[in-house]
């Protein structure tokens, strides 16, 4: 059983329908919890073990539900009216605030046929409803998004991604956290659909960037049942939910490309997928290699971030211009995670008192024991900050924090 | 009769193969009570608390105790494994 504060009970039962616990009880204590002074605390767990008690030796258990698992997505009739369509699907929640093209039966299978996929085959299973990503249900909210049939497999390999246990998207998705899914596509298949790689690629105008980012948006939402405000309980949530995807700008990177950094070849073509936070944006006139470092990793350090807090997964994204500034200085990739995650540690005194606690709970499995004269680095190795060579003319980097408890996962587009 | 238009449900329906039902325990006397801390502040105390309560008050033999790495991390497989063998009833905490 659970033990929940009352503000996330809608989590709390919608999780263990998700899990395939439907009766799991769950005992309350008051919201917030954590701003309860300790003396009180005893009033409040003899009403919870009381709670306990009651709720594991009930008189009569409850009926397991008949297991049902129905991979076919059902059909709804509506007016004939983009508008009226447009109005049923806001209140059924079914959007993410902004319109949609109907799914009509026509437009799915326009797009399944871009797939050799069976159209109810199981891609994953999508936490924290756990509901089963079918192809054809990844295409109705793909066509919902506004993707062109031919992007249905940088979807597909995209579910598979989210749902490997590494990417940890059940914290993902839950978390109270500002925290979505960047997309990184890598290979030929970024230019067949003329994706943005170059000036702006995070930002608006391309239609297989947005489109992309945001379908993947509403199958985490849809399929994976992360209503905000109920199994989604970001507090502020960020921008980026809405969508975030972008292709590497291979043709002026001096290095490998990511795909080729992580063994596929030239000719494959990836999706990564990155359990992402904010952007920081970090510009600097400067052209002198160790300054670009130099600066760059001071930028990181932040003692309430995810990243320092539990050890992350750190990405910074580099234009052209400064790639080749630090490839010019005779740096490979490697040797520039190595600098970056040796300049960006932080003193373990910036952490609030608290939260020093947790960190030496929470990482001393990676880096041995902890003491407030250590200095704490933005993750267990150099080889966890990922490199990214994007963007088109100026000098502009971006610090892109991670979640923390998650690893980027690339899958081949097939 | 105006024009309708068939449109696909985007929603997953929950998961529902393999649903369990929950075993009840008759009593909690005797029984073997595991907490899982999901390290989040306070409910270390809850649990020292209720694991006292439990104890004194309901007849429960004996508790144990684990913290998870984060709150948004699973609990390790050891520990997973130490309370399926040992545990005849496992609480876990949520929420903030």
């Amino acid at each position: 059983m659970t033990v929940c504060s009352t503000a996330f009970e809608t989590l709390g039962r919608a999780q263990s329908k998700g899990l395939a616990h439907p009766d799991l009880p769950i005992a309350f204590v008051p919201h917030p919890f954590g701003a309860i002074k300790r003396d009180a605390i005893r009033e409040l767990a003899l009403k919870c073990a009381y709670d306990i008690a009651y709720l594991v030796s009930p008189a009569a258990a409850p009926a397991a539900t008949k297991a049902d698992t129905n991979l076919r997505a059902p059909m709804i009739q509506l007016a004939d009216d983009i508008e009226a369509v447009n109005r049923h699907f806001r209140e059924q929640r079914w959007t993410d605030g902004f319109p949609v093209i109907p799914p009509t039966p026509e437009r799915v299978e326009r797009m399944l046929r871009c797939s050799s996929r069976n159209a109810h085959d199981v891609v994953g299973l999508v936490a924290p409803g756990y509901g089963a990503a079918t192809v054809e249900r990844i295409a109705i909210n793909a066509v919902m998004a506004g993707c062109d049939p031919e992007y249905l497999p940088v979807l597909i390999a995209a579910v598979d991604a989210i749902a490997s246990p590494q990417f940890n998207l059940q914290g993902i998705q839950a978390t109270t956290n500002p925290v979505g899914a960047w997309l990184i596509v890598n290979g030929p298949i970024a230019k067949k659909l003329n994706m943005n790689s170059g000036a702006n690629c995070l930002g608006q105008g391309n239609w297989a960037n947005a489109t992309l980012g945001r379908a993947l948006r509403l199958i985490m939402q849809n399929i994976g049942r992360a209503m905000p405000g109920e199994m989604d309980r970001a507090t502020q949530g960020y921008p980026g939910k809405y969508s975030f995807c972008c292709a590497e700008n291979e043709d002026d990177s001096p290095w490998e490309p990511l795909h080729v950094e992580r063994g596929f070849q030239p000719g494959q073509s990836t999706v990564t997928v990155v359990g992402a936070e904010g952007i920081v944006n970090m510009n600097t006139r400067t052209k002198i290699v160790s300054e670009v470092i130099r600066v760059f990793a001071q930028c990181m350090p932040r003692p309430a971030g995810n990243d320092y807090r539990t050890g992350g997964q750190p990405w910074i994204v580099l234009c052209p211009e400064y790639a080749d500034i630090l490839a010019g200085g005779g740096l490979t990739k490697a040797e520039v995670k190595r600098l970056i995650w040796e300049q960006s540690r932080m003193p373990a005194t910036q952490y609030a008192a608290i939260d020093f606690e947790l960190v030496q709970h929470s990482r001393r499995a990676t880096l041995g024991e902890i003491t407030r004269d250590s200095r704490i680095p933005a993750c267990a190795t150099p080889e966890d900050i990922g490199i990214l060579v994007a963007g088109g003319a100026g000098t502009h980097a971006a610090y892109v924090q991670s979640f923390g408890n998650t690893r980027s996962v690339t899958r081949e587009i097939v | 009769m105006a024009a309708t238009i068939s449109v696909f449900d985007p929603i997953a329906p929950y998961r529902v193969d393999g649903q369990q039902k929950y075993t009840t325990l008759d009593d909690l006397r005797g029984k073997v009570v595991g907490f899982v801390d999901n390290t989040k502040p306070n409910f270390d105390h809850l649990i020292e608390d209720l694991a006292d309560v439990l104890v004194s008050q309901y007849g429960v033999a004996s508790t144990l105790k684990f913290k998870k790495r984060q709150a948004s991390v699973p609990a390790g497989d050891a520990v997973m494994q130490e309370l399926l063998e040992k545990c005849d009833l496992v609480i876990t905490g949520s929420g903030d």
